[in-house]
């Protein structure tokens, strides 16, 4: 089989809900990195076969974002565009997804990525309003309407927040937050250690500020056109162990140890990579930034989704033939410190690999090579995006360190987890 | 003319093919075979309905024929031709069988006015559908009954707005405004028509087209009582006055006619009609108006010779050089006719200056409706920003909008050809600058050519196509199909300082200069020019456009042409203290609030004492003038092949009264003989040099002849 190559990829700066980024919707954010990804390639965006985008909050006004991605941003309407929904994996998924196709040979070149603006996620009616409204709407007497309107109670407009029902799971009720203190509990993971895990992302993401921009498309955002906003906004300069010990658990008021500042942030931000088979690659004369050599997503409890890729980075090592020891470069997104700690133990642990399997794939993941330029608690994690950004964030870092294999990885609210082993 | 009558399914169908045309035109011979044509048609027993059709594709009738109007010089003889075509219309409104037009195209003026003579009409989804009276424009009213039935027909106070604009409807307008009765689909008409005319039968359709338009509340008091009329006569003859400043009879006219014949039955009340119509059509201002519709026909279609053989390259992404506020217009301007469009500058705030100036065009244009919220938004999205060059090696186009300095456009053009792609064509917006010297620097000097937009650019529909002995037909090619299809009327200019435009404008606000520091008054010099049709004096203009501009403008100039573009010390003056215009605020007039005042800084700046009094006339004189014989020296520099080329330039370039004809169409009027004696006064007078009659003006005025004869 040939091989997968990634061109290029953008993505904009993270922003933090409700920040800069707060009037522009999960539509704009891709179509500025979609845009800007075929001017940086100079690629004819009429060769492109197919547009994947991965978002999670997907807008009610696109339906199919990444058609209406795909045509606001310089793509020919005849190259057709679906969206792909992993929850936190999207970005992933649309990768993996281009990776098949091509595979199965149903074209040449993919343009894929994630977008998420979770600001504008809506907030909705209670059924009991909508009803409400609906027979209101239909009534056609004064009397009816009136009728209608009797039914109506103060405590039917308070709105359910879109945000929160997307981030608790359906199936076991929780939050996902408190899937992380599962987690905690289960694997010991004491607050001073996800503190600590907190301070060192915020730290790398300050170190890495001149690294990222070479990653970043500044945005100068709509309608104020006020400044180019070319960095994330979330890491924080001054942060200390101080600061991170005063936060509140959020989601264990009593017992709890997952707090704001160990959990990962929220916010808006879109990324854009295009995928080509090698062939195709070499045509267009790019130097290609690396190579996809294999994915593998994995299922686990929905109360216990961080552990995720605990699961899905054997599979995915053993689909590749490959080690721990052969990787150089790691990502795991930091959905929660603890579970990204607990995901740790877990691989370090010879009984987890007897009970599931994983002989001579789990092991020791050097810290020094994981989450090198900070993760998601300090520099954000718009879900959909996420996935996307990890592999351009790896690549780039493989690249500059000329590095020659890297994992990327993340947890998938419902319960599963999402690996990609990326080469140069 | 192709006129042709069949009966299908006694149906009886009215075909009308002009051949040799691609359209179909009333003019005499139509109306005098229809008429014939009608007198048969009559004898028909038992005809259920008679069909008027188009066997054009997209047009139904074009209009009245306009050089017949153009040829009208006695207004009895204009009120006849009026006449004539009433009488023709009465007769098909008088047919005592069912009336209906299809109408799948336009149907403007005598178009128009033939349908809503027939009892229904139809029109198709077709987009190209426009049924109007755009006769206002042509400085006339309509003339075959429009101004009678249309008012009955949609209403009183929506037929007026039509009349008055001039300004056509689309299929779907026309629906809501009772102007069609139906909309059919294009496949399968005959199929349709019989099914209405089955309706018609069936008594399913209101048979008297003036009752058909059913309205409540507001509109139905406007339109149907005595009060509500008088407010939308008076309503209307304010927004009249107010947007032609008095200066276009022709609206006002309508309101005249349109105001006594709404009251009258049908014979008197056409013959205000065709009276007025008589008067107008006679006036020099119909007559200017008709031969600016030539012209603006004639340089829409612009070509050279041996260019229409070539098919113009693509032109789907352009790069803007430089964003800011000319270069955001650009962009804006690029995007909404959907190409893709990247800017480029040298920092964010450039960048984002740029993408604000688009962004607030597209929101007045959402505002006006002109788009919708998510129209305006698709648009803006075709532009894109960076600091580098990110994509040039793909651009059908570069629009270079930077600094005005040679040395900066030198340096910008030389980079610019070694990082674009070979088929790239390389424009510059420079207002002034040489297109020919930056061409040289360049690895492929064919490829490079001026294209100096107005600005605001949006707004302002001339553009200038500036040449160089080395660029190529085919970059001409492309870049004359580009203004058209942006919907600007370009005029050609050979490579030379200032081009046509700003030559002829800046030697007039600097005579305006000069005439301040006479009298001391500008807002009298100001109001002179408005008077005379201008939309703003000079003063005004310079203050919008910013006096940095102008002055930088004027330098280039005087270093090229010598002294009488060396600036009025009062330009130096302020512009020295930086009182811009518009742009600091502060100009000859104050705008920081509402209303605009007089800065009171510019009388102490300027020193002048003892002011004469402003003499209007030779105010007026002097500053058209002096226009006129730069213009006679742009034509005898062969910068410019015509003096048309020079009068779309000034109207659609500068807002020249359109209704004057041109400049130079205005001198001819006021002829070249007085023209050349005030200018050889004035020069002497004022020991100006802006004022030595041009060699060519004066053979002209020697020869008794004019520009245009």
């Amino acid at each position: 089989m040939e091989k997968i190559a990634i061109i290029d990829g953008v993505r904009t700066s993270f922003c933090k809900m409700g920040t800069y980024f707060n009037d522009l919707s999960a539509q704009e954010l891709g179509r500025i990195v979609t845009h800007e990804l075929i001017e940086r390639t100079e690629i004819d965006p009429k060769q492109v076969d197919e547009v994947i985008f991965g978002c999670v909050g997907q807008p009610a006004e696109a339906a199919n974002v990444a058609r209406v991605i795909a045509l606001l941003g310089g793509i020919p309407q005849h190259v057709p565009a679906f969206t792909v929904h992993r929850n936190c994996a999207s970005g992933i998924e649309s990768a993996a997804q281009a990776v098949m196709k091509l595979h199965l040979g149903e074209g040449k070149m993919f343009l894929v990525g994630g977008t998420e603006s979770m600001t504008n996620i809506p907030f909705f009616l209670t059924k009991k309003m909508q009803e409400i409204i609906g027979n209101l709407s239909r009534a056609k007497t004064i009397p009816a309407k009136l009728q209608a309107l009797s039914q109506f109670r103060p405590k039917y407009l308070s709105p359910k927040v879109g945000l929160m029902l997307g981030l608790t799971d359906p199936v076991c009720g929780l939050n996902m937050g408190q899937t992380a203190e599962v987690l905690a509990k289960e694997y010991g993971i004491t607050r001073r250690e996800q503190d600590e895990f907190a301070l060192i992302s915020h730290q790398r993401a300050i170190a890495a500020r001149q690294i990222l921009k070479e990653e970043i498309v500044p945005v100068i955002p709509a309608p104020k056109y006020k400044e180019a906003i070319d960095y994330d906004n979330g890491p924080r300069e001054g942060q200390s162990m101080e600061a991170l010990a005063k936060l509140k658990p959020v989601f264990d008021r009593r017992s709890g140890t997952v707090t704001a500042g160990n959990s990962s942030q929220i916010t808006d931000g879109a990324a854009a990579l295009l995928i080509a088979t090698e062939s195709k690659a070499r045509e267009l004369a790019r130097e290609p930034l690396g190579y996809i050599r294999a994915y593998a997503f994995a299922g686990v409890e929905p109360h216990r989704m961080g552990i995720g890729p605990a699961h899905a980075i054997p599979k995915v090592l053993k689909k590749a033939g490959m080690k721990m020891s052969d990787i150089q470069a790691f990502e795991i997104n930091e959905a929660f410190s603890a579970q990204v700690l607990a995901c740790l133990k877990a691989l370090e642990t010879p009984s987890f690999a007897d009970e599931f399997g994983y002989e001579g794939y789990t092991g020791t993941i050097d810290r020094n090579k994981l989450n090198v330029n900070g993760g998601a608690i300090a520099l954000g994690h718009p879900v959909g995006t996420t996935g996307t950004r990890l592999i351009l964030t790896t690549l780039k870092h493989m690249k500059r360190n000329n590095l020659n294999t890297g994992l990327v990885s993340l947890c998938v609210g419902g319960g599963q987890g999402a690996a990609m082993i990326l080469e140069r | 003319m192709s006129l042709t009558f069949r009966i299908e399914k006694q149906i009886g169908f009215i075909e009308v093919d002009q051949p040799d045309s691609k359209v179909n035109v009333l003019n005499l011979e139509t109306i005098t075979r229809l008429d014939a044509l009608l007198d048969d048609v009559k004898k028909q027993q038992e005809l259920r309905a008679i069909v008027v059709l188009s066997k054009k594709r997209d047009v139904f009738f074009a209009g009245a024929d306009i050089k017949e109007i153009e040829k009208i010089t006695q207004s009895q003889d204009g009120a006849a031709k009026a006449k004539a075509g009433q009488d023709l219309f009465n007769k098909i409104e008088d047919l005592n069988v069912p009336t209906i037009a299809v109408i799948d195209g336009v149907a403007l003026g005598g178009g128009c006015e033939l349908v809503l003579a027939c009892q229904y009409r139809l029109a198709t989804f077709n987009d190209k559908v426009r049924i109007g009276l755009p006769e206002v424009n042509l400085g006339v009213v309509p003339g075959f009954g429009g101004t009678y039935r249309l008012p009955r027909i949609v209403g009183l106070s929506e037929g007026l707005k039509m009349i008055l604009a001039g300004k056509p409807v689309d299929g779907q307008k026309a629906l809501r405004l009772g102007l069609v009765d139906q909309l059919i689909f294009q496949k399968g008409v005959g199929q349709q028509i019989e099914e209405f005319v089955s309706l018609i039968d069936k008594g399913g359709m209101v048979a008297d087209k003036y009752k058909r338009k059913k309205q409540k509340g507001m509109p139905a008091f406007l339109d149907n009582t005595l009060v509500g009329n008088k407010m939308v006569f008076s309503q209307s003859r304010k927004s009249v006055l107010q947007l032609t400043k008095g200066f276009y009879p022709a609206p006002l006219k309508a309101i005249d006619v349109i105001s006594k014949n709404f009251y009258m039955a049908r014979t008197p009340g056409l013959a205000i009609e065709s009276g007025a119509f008589g008067e107008l059509a006679v006036t020099d201002i119909s007559k200017n108006l008709v031969k600016l519709f030539y012209l603006s026909e004639k340089y829409k279609k612009l070509s050279l010779p041996g260019i229409e053989t070539i098919k113009p390259q693509k032109m789907e992404r352009c790069a803007v050089l430089g964003a800011g506020i000319m270069g955001g217009g650009i962009a804006q301007l690029l995007a909404a006719n959907d190409i893709w469009v990247r800017m480029k500058d040298i920092n964010y705030d450039a960048l984002a200056k740029g993408y604000k100036a688009a962004y607030k065009i597209f929101s007045q244009e959402v505002q006006k409706r002109r788009y919708t919220k998510a129209q305006a938004d698709v648009k803006m999205a075709h532009i894109s920003a960076g600091l580098d060059y990110a994509g040039f090696r793909r651009m059908d186009m570069v629009i270079e909008a930077v600094v005005e300095k040679m040395e900066v456009k030198k340096n910008v053009f030389k980079e610019l050809s070694e990082m674009v792609g070979p088929n790239t064509i390389l424009a510059t917006n420079t207002s002034a600058l040489s297109v020919t010297e930056m061409a040289k620097v360049t690895k492929d000097p064919t490829k490079v050519i001026g294209l100096h937009f107005f600005n605001p650019v949006h707004r302002m529909p001339l553009v200038e196509i500036i040449t160089t002995p080395m660029t190529s037909k085919e970059t001409i090619a492309a870049t004359l199909n580009l203004a058209k299809r942006a919907g600007k009327t370009p005029i050609l200019v050979r490579d030379s300082c200032g081009f046509v435009v700003n030559r002829i404008l800046l030697g007039y606000i600097n005579e305006a200069g000069k005439i301040y520091q006479e009298c001391g008054n500008i807002e009298g010099i100001d109001q002179v020019m408005t008077d005379f049709g201008m939309p703003m004096g000079p003063f005004t203009l310079s203050d919008e456009v910013g006096l940095d501009v102008g002055i930088k403008v004027l330098h280039i100039l005087e270093n090229s042409f010598g002294e009488r573009f060396k600036p009025a010390d009062i330009f130096e003056k302020v512009f020295a203290k930086g009182l811009l215009g518009k742009k600091t605020e502060k100009g000859f007039y104050l705008h920081a609030g509402k209303k605009r005042v007089l800065n009171p800084e510019i009388a102490q700046l300027s020193g002048v004492k003892n002011t004469k009094p402003l003499n209007r006339q030779e105010c007026e004189d002097r500053l058209i003038y002096v226009m006129v014989n730069e213009a006679a020296r742009c034509l005898e520099d062969k910068i410019i092949d015509e003096a048309d080329a020079i009068d779309v330039g000034m109207i659609f370039g500068t807002g020249f009264p359109p209704f004057r004809g041109g400049l130079l169409r205005y001198a001819d009027s006021v002829g070249l003989k007085h023209v050349v004696q005030r200018i050889e006064e004035f020069s002497e007078r004022f020991n100006s040099s802006g004022f030595k009659p041009c060699p060519y003006l004066q053979t002209l005025s020697q020869q008794n002849k004019g520009f245009y004869s």
